[in-house]
């Protein structure tokens, strides 16, 4: 009996399959670590959460306040960003517009996330007509462009936070659908859900226990490579006012009403977008870093 | 095999394009009300409701709708525009040149420098220049288009008054609106460009082809570049949708006449024949780009089709 397996060594083969994926994430963290980029996009990504979440304590002012004869002011020492249009300080509008826009940003990804993981996961794991049916559905879907769909979609259904969620959360979810598909195929391939297969784990046993948590890095990747296109896109959809409407706080028509002071106040429109371009570059930064973290022949090594 | 890769290829853009088109018709009755009311808005009269409902066949249901409309579409009839009640196709082919321009141009600038710029990072792999490149191409994905269209207006048109700030008046005018497109997009090519021409490198035959003595220079541009050059096809077509897209953005904030200020225009006014044809329109240029990508593709590297 020496050249068979008994089923205790099976279970510890299993168990040492687990435990190297333990392994395997501390050493993608201590990748991630090292690069320098990713750590600055997570300083940049904390600040940003720390400001939307802290905003009523760190704003100097009331964001919604108007003061029609300060309209328009240069920054000074009292308005440090200096005032809008109606005379609202900038600065604190630039901050509460952090609160609206991650969470825009959050709400997105959650929806469309939901959508796409259930139906990723559906196709990769069933196959079959289920799979064609799926991404047949994701051809269709990203034949358009997102933010011409989205905006087709948010102007009849009326302008809103909701609708902007709903939108971007039709038209987006395909790249979430495709990742976790591809990532599901992998994971069915392997050698550890295959011995889980052989020892006798159930298909719902195998899905949440053994498929899932692997599938956990991609979903955390996928989320900051998603988080850059939601962001910019509710930001135009705001821009193009389509999205949050004044006098909400959004940097996206923050620049809108910028626009129309270019030359007398040219800060309006600058610094929403400088808030814009940072907030999405830090979680580029973290994207990347991750990516090649987890693989890191994929790209440079 | 070959045969039946080309018609399986053809059968699904035949299927991706029934579905393109159903999402075009559908959108309009996306939202819970009434269309009609929808887009006359809440002061339209009754009467007028009634009018507008029996011109536009609104009474009839939705696959009676969904079948004439698409009928209309194939003989060239794209219906009419509620604002100013003009044929569609009339609307959209006087505006389809200024966007073809538009896009086309910042494509070019997007995949020259892309192309270039991916092209020396691979060869100077891990050097200031390749994380010059990465570190650029990073921040030009962080930038919203409209608010990079605005910088560029605001600095070179309204301070340094080197370009005008809006409208279609000749070559200058397509400078800045073409700048905040193509440069933006430049940054899509130009990663995937360097990972190509970095796996390219990595091939025996350029091994082989530098253990033979062959210069350096002759193998990157005769061996390397070459293979390197497969994909873009791809690539183009990928990004295609983006472009356009963003083209739409670009297009209202330099005022450029063409049919994504129309489309934005139409959406806000609730004109949704004209946005209806439009979607239908990217959508089935987006579908054939890819169509001719993949082909091409096939064509170019013959491996490509027996993996389908």
């Amino acid at each position: 009996m020496a050249d068979s397996i008994s089923y205790e060594e099976i279970q510890r083969d299993i168990a040492n399959l687990k435990k190297e994926r333990t392994s395997q994430l501390a050493l993608v963290w201590s990748r991630f670590k090292k690069n320098r980029l990713a750590l600055i996009g997570g300083i940049i990504v904390t600040i940003m959460v720390l400001t939307a979440i802290f905003a009523p304590l760190i704003a100097p002012h009331d964001p919604y306040r108007t003061a029609p004869l300060r309209r328009l002011e240069a920054p000074s020492l009292e308005h440090p960003l200096g005032t809008d249009a109606m005379g609202r300080d900038l600065l604190s509008r630039l901050i509460y517009g952090a609160r609206v826009e991650l969470s825009l940003g959050i709400l997105i990804i959650l929806f469309e996330g939901t959508i796409g993981i259930t139906l990723g996961l559906l196709a990769g794991y069933f196959g079959g007509w289920v799979d064609s049916l799926v991404m047949r559905l994701v051809d269709i879907l990203r034949s358009f462009p997102v933010i011409i769909l989205a905006m087709a979609i948010a102007g009849i259904m009326g302008q809103g936070v909701y609708n902007v969620v709903i939108a971007l959360g039709i038209v987006g979810w395909t790249t979430f659908a495709r990742m976790v598909r591809s990532k599901i195929l992998s994971i069915k391939e392997s050698d550890y859900v295959e011995a889980a297969h052989s020892i006798g784990e159930s298909t719902s046993s195998v899905l949440l226990r053994y498929i899932l948590p692997n599938a956990v890095s991609t979903a955390i990747i996928m989320v900051c490579i998603m988080m850059p296109t939601a962001l910019i896109a509710s930001a135009t959809l705001s821009f193009l006012g389509l999205g949050v409407q004044p006098p909400t706080a959004s940097w996206g028509s923050i620049i809108a009403a910028g626009r129309d002071y270019l030359l007398q106040a040219p800060w309006i429109s600058t610094t929403a977008g400088i808030f814009i371009m940072f907030t999405v570059l830090g979680f580029n930064f973290i994207g990347d870093g991750l990516r090649d973290a987890v693989d890191p022949t994929s790209d440079r090594s | 095999m070959n045969k039946k890769f080309y018609l399986n290829r053809l059968g699904r853009t035949v299927l991706t394009l029934i579905g393109v088109s159903l999402i075009a018709f559908l959108i309009l009755h996306l939202a819970p009300g009434d269309p009609a009311r929808i887009m006359l808005g809440q002061f339209a009269t009754e009467e007028n409701i009634e009018l507008f409902r029996a011109r536009y066949r609104l009474d009839e249901p939705l696959p009676v709708q969904y079948g004439s409309w698409i009928a209309g579409v194939l003989r060239g009839d794209l219906g009419t525009s509620i604002r100013y009640n003009r044929p569609v196709g009339e609307l959209i082919l006087t505006r389809l040149r200024p966007t073809l321009l538009l896009t086309v141009s910042a494509l070019i600038l997007a995949v020259i420098l892309g192309f270039t710029l991916g092209i020396l990072a691979a060869i100077k792999k891990n050097s200031w220049l390749d994380y010059l490149t990465t570190v650029q191409a990073m921040f030009w994905i962080s930038i919203p288009a409209f608010w990079l269209g605005i910088l560029f207006l605001y600095f070179f048109g309204l301070r340094l008054r080197w370009f005008p700030i809006g409208g279609m008046v000749g070559v200058v005018s397509l400078v800045l609106p073409v700048l905040a497109l193509g440069l933006r997009e430049e940054a899509w090519f130009a990663r995937p460009m360097r990972a190509e021409m970095l796996e390219v490198l990595n091939q025996a035959y350029i091994r082989s082809a530098r253990a033979r003595g062959i210069r350096e220079r002759v193998i990157i541009t005769k061996h390397a570049m070459r293979n390197a050059l497969i994909p873009l096809v791809t690539m183009i077509a990928l990004r295609l949708p983006w472009i356009i897209g963003g083209s739409v953005v670009i297009e209202v904030v330099f005022s450029w006449g063409g049919m994504g200020s129309l489309l934005v225009n139409s959406v806000l006014a609730r004109d949704y024949p004209v946005v209806q044809a439009i979607l239908l329109l990217i959508a089935f240029a987006v579908v054939m780009a890819n169509l001719i990508a993949d082909m091409l593709y096939s064509v170019i590297d013959p491996r490509i089709r027996l993996e389908d």
